[in-house]
């Protein structure tokens, strides 16, 4: 395994040349901490895999909070060029469109008060929770048709669609490129989590860093706010699950050679990139209705538990995806920017924000772990010139999900959240203790990094005060 | 053990050890009734057909509908009678209906591999989770 070496004290590279496969060096945003610990499991192998992608260009990145995944590892960022560059179903990843969603609150920590328990409880009974748990209104046939095709639009209004990425709706979607067992999984999950590191958490603002910022996407110190991190469920599973089959059966007509059949890919302009494009582009609207419908249920919560001002008053703040390819414009190039774990970060001036936010720059969401705080970033202009406009997306696992069972007890761990002033409502304790804080590198080291290298710089830190998970 | 999880940072990576390709699909079969904690309720039988490209894909896939009847109906096989042909397979699964631990997104390709290896037939696969 060839050593990374450091270019400047946050960029570490593997050269193109490691490897005779490798059709760009493999880059690192890392501190000399980090990368100790990066190299610890195979993610930097990955990352090289990442770097023979036909069409790559520049480099494969990985951002700080990168770990070990499948095909593509996860924190990973790489943009091949249009038309002919490829398109990886496995550099956008079986939850397309995972991603999160900011809502702020028009009360401070003390004015919620004693009411912070029923808030939390009511949120858990409003959020359908667990893999395969439905929603109480099936969607099938022309109505989930048109989820696919519009996204938040379907089942959200005018405020909430402004304040989402891409207007919450990716373009090219279509309904017929996304098979039947996908619209089947799908069908009853709109409005649910899902599992595993899903959430819905309840916090405080503990600290503005950025007070002009903070005020333009209207934060202040100890406001209350709601962080949503779902995706496409069920339906964005089966996407990728029938596209990766799909480009498997191909590779050979493309002449592509591959290290891992997980990045099995496609010249973007062939019948299977179009493709797949477009069944993507429709789970990806269906993730943003997804989240759309999961703020619908927050807000009903806090409109029994806090009354319906409170619930009218409560903004989203923005919604960003993490698991995503978009066709963008970098350097002079069109490129297909596949964000694995990884996300947008577009500077202030850019004319794809909302104009609310054009002088402060993107608004995105870092969410640590239960227990530990996330953050509220914006986006810098340094995203465009090293990372394709791009930066971190959460803290990034260290410990597997046996290792983390066998360091702490659910019922343990649920209590020690609860000492700490932290309500915690879960249907499975083992899932509890899979997510233990500890499980998870330093949010806080991982923020830095990304703010020095130039890629974003912090606005808020969240501290979570409830949380529901999947 | 004849299937056994071996540590992942993010995801479950399955190994599989078996005298035979047949058994080592019930060895996968095995692996994700203990994932999905068994089931109680009503006694279900399914019949599945299935055909892939190769012997690994043929594994995704049928762990892959495994984890599709666990999503969409709560049914977790515990047993089932298995005809493989070449890279295809018929099979009578049967179990319960439950609510099965909600866990498995998808079955990926990376690092796939079912392969004859000392003897016997050797399988891995990793697990969305």
């Amino acid at each position: 395994m060839f050593e990374p070496r450091a270019i400047d004290e946050t960029l570490w590279e593997i050269p193109a040349d490691a490897r005779a496969d490798m059709r760009v060096p493999a880059r690192v945003f890392a501190d000399s901490e980090l990368i100790d610990a990066i190299r610890g499991d195979s993610s930097l192998e990955q990352l090289q895999n990442v770097a023979t992608l036909p069409g790559i260009v520049d480099a494969a990145y990985a951002m700080p909070d990168i770990h070990q995944g499948y095909g593509f590892p996860v924190g990973g960022l790489a943009a091949t060029e249009l038309p002919d560059g490829v398109v990886s179903p496995g550099g956008v990843g079986y939850d397309i469109n995972c991603g999160v969603r900011l809502l702020a609150a028009p009360l401070s920590f003390d004015e919620l008060g004693t009411r912070k328990e029923a808030l939390v409880h009511e949120i858990s009974r409003a959020v359908p929770a667990g893999a395969g748990k439905d929603s109480r209104h099936s969607r099938r046939g022309a109505e989930l048709d048109r989820v696919l095709t519009d996204g938040s639009r379907a089942v959200g209004g005018d405020d909430d669609v402004e304040r989402t990425e891409s207007n919450g709706c990716l373009p090219g979607a279509d309904p017929a490129a996304v098979s039947e067992r996908a619209k089947e999984r799908g069908s009853g999950q709109l409005g649910t989590m899902g599992s595993g590191n899903h959430f819905v958490e309840v916090q405080r603002v503990e600290h503005v860093f950025d007070e002009v910022a903070a005020g333009a996407y209207g934060l202040r110190e100890d406001q209350v706010t709601i962080l949503v991190h779902s995706g496409s469920r069920g339906l964005g599973h089966q996407v990728c699950t029938d596209y990766v089959r799909r480009m498997d059966a191909v590779l050979g007509r493309y002449g592509i050679e591959l290290p891992d059949r997980q990045l099995s890919c496609a010249p973007a302009s062939s019948p299977e990139g179009e493709s797949y494009l477009a069944a993507m582009a429709a789970a990806g609207n269906f993730a943003w209705a997804n989240r759309q419908e999961i703020a619908n249920h927050v807000r009903a919560a806090i409109g029994r538990v806090l009354g319906r001002k409170a619930a009218d008053a409560t903004r989203q703040v923005y919604d960003v995806a993490h698991n995503v390819a978009k066709r963008e414009r970098h350097r002079g190039r069109d490129v297909l920017v596949h964000r694995k774990g990884a996300t947008r970060a577009f500077p202030a001036g850019s004319g794809d924000i909302p104009s609310d936010f054009r002088a402060a720059g993107q608004p995105v969401f870092i969410p640590g772990s239960m227990g530990t705080s996330s953050f509220v970033l914006a986006g810098e202009p340094g995203s465009m010139e090293r990372s394709f406009g791009t930066t971190c997306h959460g803290a990034g696992r260290k410990l597997s999900r046996t290792a983390a069972r066998r360091q702490i007890q659910g019922a343990d761990l649920r209590r020690q959240l609860e000492e700490a002033g932290i309500t915690v409502r879960s249907p499975s304790n083992k899932g509890l203790a899979e997510e233990a804080p500890f499980a998870y590198k330093d949010v806080e080291r991982v923020v830095e990094v990304v703010e020095r290298a130039g890629l974003a710089r912090r606005v808020a830190r969240l501290r979570p005060i409830g949380v529901v998970k999947g | 053990m004849p299937y056994r999880w071996v540590d992942h940072t993010a995801e479950l990576e399955l190994h599989i050890e078996a005298a035979s390709p047949t058994l080592v699909l019930q060895e996968g079969l095995s692996a994700l009734a203990e994932l999905y904690d068994g089931a109680t309720g009503e006694p279900e039988t399914h019949e599945l057909a299935l055909e892939a490209r190769d012997l690994p894909a043929l594994l995704a896939e049928w762990l892959e509908e495994l984890v599709f009847l666990a999503e969409t109906r709560g049914f977790v096989a515990d047993q089932a009678g298995i005809v493989l042909c070449n890279t295809s397979v018929r099979a009578t699964v049967r179990g319960k209906r439950g609510e099965p631990r909600p866990l498995v997104k998808a079955v990926t390709y990376h690092g796939l591999m079912f392969d004859r290896l000392d003897g016997g037939w050797q399988a891995r696969v990793v697990l969305d989770v």
